[in-house]
């Protein structure tokens, strides 16, 4: 029993990292059409930055606040000085299919991720660093009984609760989520109504920067830091937006702690190798049964 | 007053509108017709922003709109309704007529409120289902609600793209009638664009008549419904 339900409790609390790296994902896809594969390297980045200034005896708020900002304008700059550029050159010979216009920003992102990866070991050299953790990483105790989960649990989970809410309400109650609802589903007629898309879609980027920069942040702690050490996060995250619809925020939020609970279960019932055969079989299954995802739209398909 | 000059539309090699010019007369329905492929559509969408022109001149208030983006354009005041009862059918009713405000929201709060209870009294059936998904929505309910979309924005100049496509006539005649009705009482100029020409000749001050991207007849509504000449060469009726 308490083996079962210390796999739920680490399992939602990765699952929650999850599932804001497939919110930063889904954001990106619907605001400006690229799968990202920059954003974990861009958290990676922004991980190192707090790194630094702890390490430089700043409190870890301090570093908390700075990562954050500097993954909102590291996904504000991607858009600014990469993905809009790339927009405005349609006319190019390159540029002139439908598939090369959605292929070329997505190979721009597996560069941009090169240059991150480069650039921080270069800056912090390539070692491995440990992160700390603002809370306790170890088994809390109350009142002498050993809980089945963390105070870093607990802080992993209400911290992205808290963002999930907050997001939930700037796209559902705000003028401004719904400006970016409206560019996603339907850009012409959100440019008539006035939505100037093209600010939608940084925004897009710079948020999905701030989600992915938290994760960065939760996530180091339990593994450590080196310039390539959140890809395998990113390959976490896109799966799950992948089997909860890659056009579906709940969705890819869903996916998330799917693959966080299945990834606990495995590691703590079976054995931690066997993984990766997990994750595949149950994203087999998913593109079998329900190929547009568990809550994506069938139209996505035609992209 | 909306003044188009040689205006040349390209899509690729094909030449869609071919050097078209006329006005349309402030608080007046213009209405365009002709036949399909005719570039009644790129006409409006050349004027909304939506493509770009080659070559001519549009004037509206006298400001060129020639390479400004459609967001910008529909600040100043033209609001255009695409073809197909452009709403988005993921959001709710009162989403869509939320979108049309949004870009107003700052500057002119309390009239926001206002021009959308006014949407909402002109269209009763947008009201009693403000909730619902505009997916759900009848064809005809779904053209009134883009035309409520682009009303918000209080435009002075509408640009309505085949609102009777696929409509019932009884239906066709409530949203015609309703257009007509905001011509004459707020001084709404009006763009009309119709394949249904007897329907938009019947409102209409005054008719352009396109074919192959030119404009064949520019003259009062009543004249052009009465020229059975031309009725017969371009229209095939």
């Amino acid at each position: 029993m308490e083996q079962f339900l210390s796999a739920i409790f680490a399992g939602t609390a990765s699952g929650s990292i999850y599932a804001l790296v497939a919110l930063g994902l889904v954001l990106v896809w619907r605001g400006a059409g690229v799968i990202n594969f920059a954003q974990m390297g861009q958290a990676m980045f922004s991980t190192y930055v707090a790194s630094t200034l702890i390490m430089n005896g700043y409190s870890y708020w301090i570093a908390f606040f700075v990562a954050l900002t500097v993954g909102t304008v590291l996904g504000t700059a991607v858009d600014l000085l990469v993905m809009r550029p790339l927009s405005g050159k349609r006319g190019s010979a390159m540029l002139a299919s439908p598939a090369m216009r959605g292929t070329v920003p997505v190979i721009a992102s597996l560069g941009i991720l090169g240059i991150l990866q480069s650039a921080a070991g270069m800056i912090w050299a390539a070692e491995e660093r440990g992160f700390p953790a603002p809370v306790n990483t170890l088994g809390l105790s109350i009142g002498g009984t050993v809980m089945p989960f963390t105070a870093f649990d607990l802080f992993v989970i209400s911290v992205v609760l808290v963002t999930l809410i907050i997001t939930t309400i700037f796209f559902q109650k705000t003028g401004m989520g719904l400006a970016m609802r409206a560019s996603a589903l339907n850009p012409e007629v959100a440019r008539l109504s006035g939505i100037r898309t093209s600010s939608v879609r940084t925004l897009s980027w710079a948020i999905s920067g701030a989600a992915s920069s938290l994760a960065g942040l939760l996530v180091t702690p339990s593994a450590n830091l080196s310039p390539n050490s959140l890809d395998l996060i990113l390959i976490i995250g896109f799966t799950a937006t992948v089997i909860g619809g890659l056009d579906s925020l709940p969705g890819g939020v869903l996916g998330g702690f799917i693959l966080g609970l299945l990834i606990s279960f495995v590691n703590v019932y079976d054995s931690p190798s066997d993984i990766f055969l997990a994750i595949l079989v149950l994203l087999l299954i998913v593109l079998l049964v329900r190929p547009q995802g568990l809550l994506g739209s069938k139209e996505v398909r035609r992209v | 007053m909306l003044k188009i000059e040689n205006l040349v539309t390209e899509y690729g090699a094909v030449r869609a509108l071919d050097g078209i010019s006329f006005t349309a007369v402030e608080g007046k329905i213009t209405t365009v017709i002709g036949a399909n492929g005719a570039g009644k559509s790129t006409l409006l969408r050349t004027i909304s922003g939506l493509e770009r022109a080659k070559s001519g001149q549009i004037t509206w208030a006298d400001k060129s709109l020639i390479g400004k983006a459609p967001e910008s354009i529909v600040r100043s005041g033209i609001a255009h309704v695409p073809e197909g009862h452009a709403v988005i059918s993921q959001l709710t009713v009162a989403e869509n007529i939320e979108m049309g405000s949004l870009f107003r929201r700052r500057n002119f709060r309390s009239d926001v409120k206002l021009a959308i209870e006014e949407v909402y009294e002109l269209f009763p059936r947008l009201a009693e289902r403000s909730k619902q998904l505009a997916g759900t929505l009848s064809g005809g309910e779904r053209q009134m609600l883009a035309i409520s979309r682009a009303l918000v924005s209080r435009p002075k100049l509408l640009l309505l793209d085949e609102p009777s496509l696929g409509l019932a006539p009884l239906v066709v005649e409530q949203i015609i009638q309703t257009v007509n009705d905001l011509c004459r009482k707020s001084g709404l100029t009006v763009l009309l664009v119709e394949q249904n020409a007897n329907t938009a000749l019947a409102v209409a001050d005054y008719g352009v008549l396109l074919s192959l991207g030119k404009v064949v007849a520019n003259l009062p509504a009543a004249e052009l419904k009465a020229d059975a000449s031309l009725r017969a060469a371009y229209l095939g009726y």
